[in-house]
């Protein structure tokens, strides 16, 4: 909608500006904060501007080790982005697999499948965390990727989802591909993936950060360094026992942190809109 | 090019709904076979079983004299055109037409050929690129049979393929489904609810009605000896005249008083039925013109007067009937409303059906044993 009154403008356009601003700030100080040296930190109020330190810090960080994890941040941001790209990749996967059963054959039980699938959205890893680690533990997979992974994948969500989407096209479609010559998994990859790209790629989007931000399971299942995730490093990297905590290290850590999902975000934003607004129907 | 027969065919869906009760029917090679009826009356259900995309519940099906009872829909080679087109949204034309080519893994440059003669054939060679999406409706029908036609399938199936269509191009796309059956000669079985569409395509017609079959034959069969009062009511347009109609002596009466020389066969005096006569079989007469021998007398009082151009409809109040009878008068023909006409049904003309609906085989009485 659009109405043609220049003062609603302005007035929309100074609200919006002054929300940007006001989230950009922590944003800001982070990275000022981020490019100096840690006693300018604590002998001074907080900084408002760009400090000498920067690229020193950055590149330590990357490079060596963190004393307080015992990893660099290259190595945790590596484990992240394994971990949120096999949970994203993973549960895309498994929903499509899901749905496209859920919606386009028959058999036994399919109702009840449905719904059973559906009521794990009333359980996310939170309520089920101890059996979960059981089986994770008892499955030998503490302290590895596929520990990290594994019970994240299956998503009741974009199941749900897909299904919705499924649900939409036409049965004369189908029937036109069965008359074609496809059988389940040429449909599968020549008709229905394509179909529905856009609704995948809005799916990646929210599942990557979904992984990416895990923060209790992989902090329970991991205790080795080389499988310390980004996001868990961060509350690691504050308690430093006595001594002080050196702040231009967390925030940077912190920057860092957020780059990969601003990145996907930026690079699939296309397909993630117009996968939330409309489809290839 | 096939012959198709169905066997006793019977379908009953998974709810226990039954569709088709038996069918009995044999098409010949190249031939464009039309099943019309009433909305609801199974035909898409059977066409759907000759696709494959229905079960056969009971009963046989051949292709070529070979039973296909069990074959998946793409092993029957059969090809098929959907009301609403379901073409392929993400594919360009020239892809849609070619993806059950590629699914068969025909080679390349063949594939390249085929769907260019079936685009020049249906003036599609500028549109190969387009998407489904930027297509006009002719267009997207045009598309839907390319992909039918570049398969050079044993028999084309089409299922209402037209009412999604305005009229004008309905009767356009109708002549050139025609035209192009006729040129591939390829046995074709089409359904529609429309019956000037099934007249005007059908080198035979099949009258369907609560999943039986009424009728099978011409188009002109049906029309002239119509099998039961649902065909003769369903094919012709506007529709046949029904008068209920008792056995008498000296031969039929009409509720209205008049007598026609006619008598349907085995049925005793007193007997009711009902006769038929199109509209634009009532005989009109001036008022001292003599009634043809044996011919029953109306006179009918015009209510309404419909011109169409060539003809003229008028619907006419008959007395003891709550019916209007319509008659159907040449253009030239003036008419009032409020006029009376004077109208003769020849013998020759009605068409007896019993109590049960099913025709009557007729006998003209001699009109020498009324006097
Ligand atoms: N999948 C189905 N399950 C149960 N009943 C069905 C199904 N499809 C169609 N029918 C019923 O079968 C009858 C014939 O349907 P259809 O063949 O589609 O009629 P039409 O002559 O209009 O094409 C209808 O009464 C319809 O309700
Ligand atoms: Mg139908």
């Amino acid at each position: 909608m659009r109405y043609n009154r220049p003062g609603l403008d302005i007035a929309s356009h100074a609200l919006l500006i002054v929300g940007c601003a006001l989230f950009f700030l922590p944003v800001w100080i982070a990275f000022s904060a981020s490019t100096h040296e840690m006693g300018d930190l604590y002998s001074n109020v907080a900084p408002v501007w760009i400090g000498e330190a920067g690229l020193d810090n950055y590149r330590q960080l990357l490079a060596d080790p963190v004393s307080s994890l015992g990893a660099d941040v290259m190595t945790l941001l590596f484990n992240s982005m394994l971990m949120a790209l096999g949970i994203a990749i993973g549960k895309i996967i498994i929903s499509v697999l899901a749905a496209y059963a859920i919606v386009f054959f028959e058999f036994r039980f399919r109702k009840l499948c449905f719904w059973l699938i559906f009521i794990t959205l009333m359980l996310p890893v939170e309520v089920r965390i101890l059996p979960t680690f059981k089986v994770v533990a008892d499955l030998n997979m503490l302290d590895s990727y596929a520990g990290l992974i594994l019970p994240l994948i299956a998503s009741a969500t974009a199941t749900f989802l897909l299904r919705q989407f499924y649900l939409t096209i036409p049965a004369e479609l189908v029937e036109a591909a069965r008359i074609d010559g496809a059988g389940p998994w040429r449909f599968l990859k020549d008709i229905l993936l394509p179909l529905s790209k856009t609704n995948i790629a809005a799916l990646f989007v929210i599942m990557f950060i979904y992984g990416w931000n895990q923060y209790l399971w992989p902090l329970l299942i991991t205790t080795d360094a080389d499988y310390l995730t980004i996001v868990v490093s961060l509350k690691r990297m504050l308690t430093t026992g006595d001594g002080l905590v050196p702040w231009q290290d967390v925030t940077a850590t912190t920057l860092l942190a957020m780059g990969p999902p601003v990145l996907v975000i930026l690079f699939m934003q296309r397909y993630f809109i117009k996968g939330l607004v409309d489809s290839e129907k | 090019m096939a012959t198709l027969a169905l066997k006793q065919l019977k379908k009953q869906y998974p709810n226990g709904y039954k569709a088709l009760h038996g069918i009995d029917l044999a098409f010949g090679e190249g031939e464009l076979i039309v099943i019309v009826g009433p909305s609801g009356c199974g035909k898409s259900t059977l066409l759907r079983t000759l696709a494959g995309l229905e079960d056969i519940s009971e009963g046989d099906l051949e292709i070529n004299g070979k039973r296909v009872n069990e074959l998946e829909p793409a092993e029957r080679d059969i090809a098929m055109v959907f009301q609403n087109y379901a073409l392929y949204p993400h594919m360009s034309v020239f892809d849609n037409m070619a993806y059950g080519l590629k699914n068969r893994r025909t080679p390349k440059d063949e594939i390249q050929q085929r769907v260019s003669e079936a685009a020049e054939l249906l003036g599609l060679t500028e549109l190969l690129d387009r998407r489904p999406k930027q297509l006009s409706g002719g267009q997207r029908q045009r598309v839907a049979m390319g992909r039918a036609i570049v398969r050079k399938p044993q028999v084309f199936l089409f299922d209402e393929p037209l009412s999604n269509l305005d009229a004008k191009l309905r009767v356009q796309m109708r002549l050139e489904i025609r035209r192009l059956q006729k040129r591939l000669k390829v046995t074709s079985v089409y359904v529609t609810h429309d019956q000037t569409e099934a007249m005007t395509l059908a080198d035979r017609l099949v009258v369907m009605n609560g999943g039986h079959v009424e009728q099978f034959g011409t188009p002109m069969a049906l029309y002239d000896q119509p099998a039961s009062q649902f065909v003769a009511g369903f094919i012709g347009s506007p529709a046949m005249n029904f008068l209920s109609a008792t056995q008498a002596q000296t031969g039929l009466a009409l509720p209205c008083g008049a007598t026609i020389a006619l008598q349907g066969e085995g049925l005793a005096t007193g007997a009711e039925l009902t006769l038929g006569i199109r509209p634009e079989h009532l005989q009109v007469l001036g008022a001292a013109d003599a009634l043809p021998a044996g011919a029953a007398e109306l006179e009918a009082r015009i209510e309404l007067v419909e011109p169409l151009g060539a003809d003229t409809l008028a619907y006419c109040r008959l007395q003891g009937q709550s019916e209007p009878l319509v008659v159907r008068l040449d253009g030239e023909h003036a008419v009032a409303e409020e006029q009376t006409l004077r109208l003769a049904i020849l013998p020759a003309r009605a068409h007896l059906f019993g109590a049960d609906g099913k025709r009557l085989a007729t006998r003209e009485q001699a009109t020498a044993a009324i006097e």
